[in-house]
């Protein structure tokens, strides 16, 4: 079949990666399951609680949260009644599914991202070495890594949050990299010559001052876990995802355009907040 | 500057003239349409094979999801998707209406779908050292005890089901069984998403030796590979799938499902260029035992569809050679 290339020097690892594979399922899957269990257990309950709350609760909480971040009445009114849309086309309790997904693996991000953008920001040689990790993250296609973690953590909504994880976690550490490579060297030397100790310099100088780029980040990091919400629908994990992969295998295409646009209006929602948190008031 | 585009002015006139004269002679290809699931590609592979040794037709493929295949065969963009559950889709019936599409012959008898537990949850498995979790377990009435052995980690007081991935014809109807056999307050109805995922949860489970319960199909290389018990249905019975396929319907009532035909789906074009390739196929009879196990060597030792479809083709000359007229077999015979 293929020409060209020659055929002694054809290597495939195929088969080694099949082996391992199977045997990380034999010996660690059950206990990998129970890990992944604990996880579930979050996401199910943070689940629970938003469809706990009544709906224009909720509505009015975003709308008080827009408002604090922009102070514009305008804005909030507009940004609520996106998500009433959303219930208006029957999509709200799969509108809360997506939610508390995209927030759980954006809190996982946070909690892992900005650790790692001060790692990367202060260590060269960290630098050098994940700067590459990052690149493979971004690029490699998700079923690749996600049929494998599947297998290991069970299918649903755990398998979800891994690959939105992958995907989303390095433009929060890129921009969190960018933002404490940017602070001028002159203050955090002044910090120091005042007896500012490492993690002071870090807490009360590098951050702040770096605050906008790692909000910068937070935002790219939430888009793109918003996007990867198909891809999650396609491991099991419920949600708006769920609609427009129904939409697409039937060709029903309003269906699809639906919740299309629903993921669309979310995406709207997070960003403006997240955006006007990021902007210097 | 002139003379830069003069250059490459003159090497697109040439580049032009030399597709032109090397696509001139060679007859346009039959495209068959790339579908990815295991007996799909296999079949294609079988078909392109004696196509183009037995008839000496140029074929090619394009890849695509099942429904835009769908689309395309209707628009003669592809010309055969050598396995069609014809039915089962709304664009196909769609076309096939509009006399766009034709469905030829009845490739795959005893094609079975249905709810189905690895074997060693009924019987146990002494060699693996796994208890029988369940030796009563028979038909689709009995879950309604063992709910707990099924449990679903997100939501523990209930047992999982694993459906079809949402979209598939398959999904509508299971859920609307899960309400026919009283099953939907004990078992939650979880769709997989897609079927590299539902594959994937099922081989984990079995590797691991735990309790599963899926639904699903033969021909395929899970079949093959895996000892599967299907649970016992109600006989077949128009009147109550009728309720089954029918999402809406509020009191749907139990039956085992329609029995497939798999079939080779044709698009209008090709059905009236090709007339000996349209009785070819409308001799295809794949015997299921025989798919199944050559499925489950395909997947076991990982071999590409054509190198899969040529063992196929070497190990069961009788199946094939009843298809096809004398001197087309012994063209693919040599071909071999």
């Amino acid at each position: 079949m293929s020409t060209g290339f020659p055929e002694a020097l054809h290597v495939s690892f195929a088969d080694s990666v099949n082996r391992f594979v199977d045997w990380l399922v034999l010996a660690y899957g059950d206990q990998l399951r129970a890990v992944s269990d604990g996880l579930l257990q979050l996401l199910v309950g943070l689940e629970n609680l938003l469809r706990a709350t009544p709906w224009w609760l909720l509505l009015a909480l975003v709308a008080l949260l827009t408002w604090h971040a922009t102070r514009s009445v305008r804005r909030a009114l507009l940004l609520s009644g996106l998500l009433f849309l959303i219930g208006v086309v029957g999509l709200w309790d799969k509108l809360l599914q997506t939610c508390a997904l995209v927030l759980v693996s954006t809190g996982l991000c946070l909690l892992i991202g900005i650790p790692f953008g001060i790692l990367l920001a202060s260590r060269p040689l960290a630098r050098r070495l994940l700067m590459p990790v990052l690149d493979v993250m971004q690029t490699l296609p998700s079923f690749v890594y996600l049929i494998p973690v599947l297998m290991l953590f069970g299918l649903g909504k755990v398998p979800a949050i891994f690959a939105t994880l992958v995907y989303a976690l390095p433009p929060l550490v890129r921009l969190t990299e960018l933002g404490l490579s940017q602070v001028d060297p002159s203050l955090t030397q002044a910090a120091q010559g005042l007896g500012a100790n490492r993690w002071q310099r870090l807490r009360r100088v590098a951050l702040p001052l770096a605050l906008p780029s790692i909000l910068a980040g937070l935002n790219q990091s939430v888009m793109m876990a918003l996007s990867m919400v198909v891809v999650a629908s396609m491991i099991g994990a419920r949600g708006l995802g769920e609609d427009v992969l129904a939409g697409i295998q039937t060709l029903n295409v309003g269906k699809g355009v639906e919740a299309g646009l629903a993921i669309v209006a979310l995406a709207i929602v997070i960003d403006r907040i997240t955006q006007a948190y990021g902007k210097p008031r | 500057m002139k003379r830069l585009t003069q250059l490459i002015g003159g090497a697109l006139l040439a580049l032009g003239l030399a597709s032109q004269s090397l696509a001139a002679p060679a007859a346009a290809p039959i495209h068959f349409g790339d579908i990815t699931w295991e007996s799909g590609s296999l079949t294609t592979q079988l078909l392109r094979f004696i196509v183009e040794k037995g008839y000496g037709y140029p074929t090619d493929t394009l890849p695509g999801s099942t429904v835009s295949m769908e689309v395309a065969l209707a628009r003669n963009d592809i010309q055969v998707i050598a396995e069609e559950w014809a039915g089962r889709s709304p664009a196909w019936t769609r076309a096939e209406q509009a006399g766009q599409v034709f469905s030829i012959g009845d490739t795959v008898k005893g094609a079975d779908e249905g709810w189905y537990v690895p074997a060693y949850v009924i019987k146990g498995d002494e060699q693996r050292g796994l208890k029988a979790l369940a030796p009563d377990l028979r038909s689709v009435q009995d879950l309604k005890r063992h709910a707990p052995l099924f449990k679903d980690p997100e939501s523990p007081d209930k047992g999982r089901f694993l459906n079809s991935p949402s979209g598939w014809t398959s999904e509508t109807v299971n859920s609307q069984k899960l309400k026919a056999y009283g099953l939907d307050g004990q078992y939650v109805n979880f769709r997989s998403g897609s079927g590299a995922a539902l594959d994937a949860e099922i081989t984990s489970a079995i590797r691991r030796g735990k309790p599963v319960l899926f639904y699903y199909w033969s021909p395929t290389p899970l079949m093959g590979r895996y000892e599967l018990v299907r649970l016992e249905e109600p006989p077949f019975d128009a009147q109550a799938w009728a309720t089954l396929t029918d999402p809406s319907n509020p009191e749907p009532k139990g039956t085992r499902s329609l029995p497939a035909r798999l079939s080779i789906g044709v698009s209008a074009p090709f059905r009236e260029q090709y007339p000996e390739l349209v009785a070819f196929f409308a001799k295809v009879d794949l015997p299921i035992a025989t798919l199944n196990s050559a499925l489950a060597t395909m997947s076991e030792q990982r071999q590409a569809p054509d190198a899969a479809a040529q063992a196929f083709l070497k190990a069961n000359p009788s199946i094939w050679k009843a298809w096809l007229p004398a001197e087309v077999a012994t063209r693919v015979e040599s071909a071999l």
